[in-house]
């Protein structure tokens, strides 16, 4: 009985195994859905795609990196600004997008060429600009073009610069999930050790998997200056290309997102020894229990207690007044993976809100394996969930709110039903305490906002309208 | 022969772990062994009032996972402090036992023996 097979999937049964209730007493010994497998024909996967992995989730966060894309122009617009990473030298990485524009004639007779123009000239333009990632795209790497030879050869004529090439074309993968890995596995075994940092502290960290949503990395880089502990490398958000090949110095790698950066975690442990130490950075209590573990290991637990101290202080009330307003809300969670088993108890413990479905783009099993422990009894677990089945799950587990992209968040505004962009945040930060408080005030202003229910009633007639019709 | 009371204290902790700890869900098999024993042999020391050495990077890793789970254990199970030393490492060991049992002999994740990253 808990692999569902919904109405929708009548067509396509294989979907079964993709979606999981949970039932009181089982566990994922049990049941675990299916996940990072091939989308199944005659389903309408929501996922992106591999090369989008590599460069919309992990390196175009950089702050002093060129992001050459090889390929066709939509691949570079369409992986550019679809996601809010600030920096803190003028943002850089969003102001521009680069692409070598390859056309039917390039793709005829090689685009190479073309690359090692488009690389020089780039760096022409911008002559304080002396790092750049170069990526394959499905063209590209279909036609055989050598990225690699092209940077080397130009890593020659040009010796103060240096490049770095991800060779992850769309369709390496069955979702965006085979860029992270294909990038981290290439920047550790390429770039990392190549330069040395210099050490102002004696506790140093990475800190791996924060790509400065909003101002994720910049927020919680106030606690790590507090506890004097110097990060290294941030991996990726508001980071240096440089930073990153200094990540074999520091003592301790703190991973927050571990499906898109628990590799490199993985390998900084195999080759350098550098322990990985996990946490989830979303949530009072998490925040706190996350701290005082890194104090830990570091042996400077006062100076964790005096933070979370002061931060309580400046921040409980306000997540409390939320509290009070948000108990008993029920939340959808339809994301990339991770998201779905840092918020699934933080939601519920921080601000009594009860989370009765959630979808995974990309997740893998380990992911499920999270989210099922922590998740409650009578909640639905989906896999590369499409959108059909989003109907019918809102239609048995009514959410107040769901958390999810701008797109998916466009449908379901039309069913009525408020969404907040579970990606780029609507007001964020979100992580840390205060980030919580704003992610709780987004919830809020979703859930009480009387506009939704506003604009569901016909005024034409004097019956209301169901949302339903939206989907019908 | 685990007795039924520790069984169930075991169980209470198992459910402590699942839904809190990160480390029991790493990438790997060996990943994962190599952090329930550490962790838990850490916690182990801890709660019968030893320190557990803190010498090397991975050592001071298993301190930091444990001491944070034993608190939260004292919080949260009250019976914990009235436990002898024998008593503790008993129960521990079921709850070991268990995490293998879930995160790596009958876990259905397909990826926890590739032999790379």
């Amino acid at each position: 009985m808990p692999m569902v097979l919904l109405e929708c999937d009548k067509d396509i049964p294989e979907r079964e195994k993709h979606i999981y209730l949970k039932v009181d007493g089982e566990d994922t010994r049990d049941f675990l859905p299916v996940s990072n497998a091939q989308t199944i024909p005659g389903t309408l996967s929501e996922r992106g795609c591999a090369f989008c992995g590599a460069k919309l989730v992990i390196g175009g966060v950089l702050k002093d990196t060129i992001q050459m894309i090889h390929g066709p122009i939509g691949c570079a617009y369409d992986t550019w600004h679809t996601k809010r990473y600030p920096t803190d030298n003028g943002h850089f990485n969003m102001k521009y997008v680069w692409s070598t524009d390859m056309k039917e004639s390039h793709i005829v007779f090689g685009g190479e060429k073309r690359l090692e123009k488009s690389i020089n000239e780039a760096f022409d333009e911008m002559p304080e600009i002396k790092r750049m990632f170069v990526y394959t795209t499905c063209p590209t790497a279909l036609i055989g073009d050598d990225i690699k030879a092209v940077a080397k050869k130009i890593m020659q004529e040009r010796p103060d610069v240096d490049i770095f090439t991800v060779e992850c074309p769309g369709f390496a993968g069955v979702s965006q999930s085979k860029g992270h890995h294909v990038l981290n596995i290439g920047w550790i075994n390429e770039k990392v050790g190549t330069l040395e940092p210099t050490i102002t502290s004696e506790f140093t960290m990475n800190f791996i998997g924060d790509f400065n949503i909003q101002g994720d990395t910049q927020l919680l880089n106030q606690y790590w200056d507090k506890l004097g502990i110097q990060v290294i490398a941030h991996f990726t958000g508001n980071g240096t290309y440089d930073d990153l090949r200094c990540m074999h110095r520091a003592q301790l790698n703190v991973v927050n997102c571990a499906r898109s950066s628990g590799y490199i975690a993985n390998e900084l442990k195999k080759q350098y020894g550098i322990p990985r130490l996990d946490i989830d950075s979303w949530g009072f209590s998490y925040m706190e229990e996350a701290i005082r573990k890194i104090c830990a290991f570091f042996g400077i637990e006062d100076r964790g207690e005096k933070l979370i101290a002061e931060e309580n202080a400046k921040w409980k009330g306000k997540l409390d007044w939320y509290k009070e307003r948000l108990k008993g809300s029920k939340m959808a969670i339809w994301t990339g993976g991770p998201r779905l088993w840092h918020w699934t108890k933080s939601v519920e413990d921080d601000l009594g809100v009860q989370v009765v479905a959630m979808s995974s783009k990309f997740g893998h099993q380990e992911d499920f394996e999270k989210v099922i422990a922590r998740g409650q009894a009578g909640t639905y677990y989906i896999d590369d969930g499409n959108e059909l089945e989003f109907f019918e799950i809102i239609d048995r587990v009514r959410p107040d709110v769901i958390f999810t992209g701008p797109r998916v968040g466009e449908l379901v505004k039309k069913l009525h039903i408020p969404y907040v962009n579970g990606h780029g945040y609507h007001n964020g930060p979100y992580m840390g305490f205060e980030g919580f408080v704003n992610l709780a005030r987004d919830m809020y202003n979703a859930v009480h906002n009387p506009l939704l229910k506003l604009a569901a009633t016909d005024i034409r007639v004097k019956e209301v309208v169901a949302y339903r019709e939206a989907a019908e | 022969m685990t007795s039924p009371a520790h069984n169930t204290k075991a169980d209470q902790l198992f459910s402590y772990v699942q839904e809190r700890c990160l480390w029991q869900f790493f990438s790997r098999t060996w990943d994962r062994k190599e952090n329930i024993e550490g962790i838990v042999n850490a916690a182990g020391e801890l709660l019968t009032g030893k320190q557990p050495p803190r010498h090397t990077p991975m050592e001071k890793l298993f301190y930091a996972d444990a001491v944070i789970m034993v608190a939260d254990f004292r919080q949260r199970f009250p019976w914990i402090e009235s436990e002898n030393p024998s008593h503790i490492h008993e129960i521990l060991g079921v709850l070991k036992e268990k995490l293998v049992d879930i995160s790596i002999t009958n876990s259905k994740n397909h990826e926890l023996s590739h032999s790379l990253y």
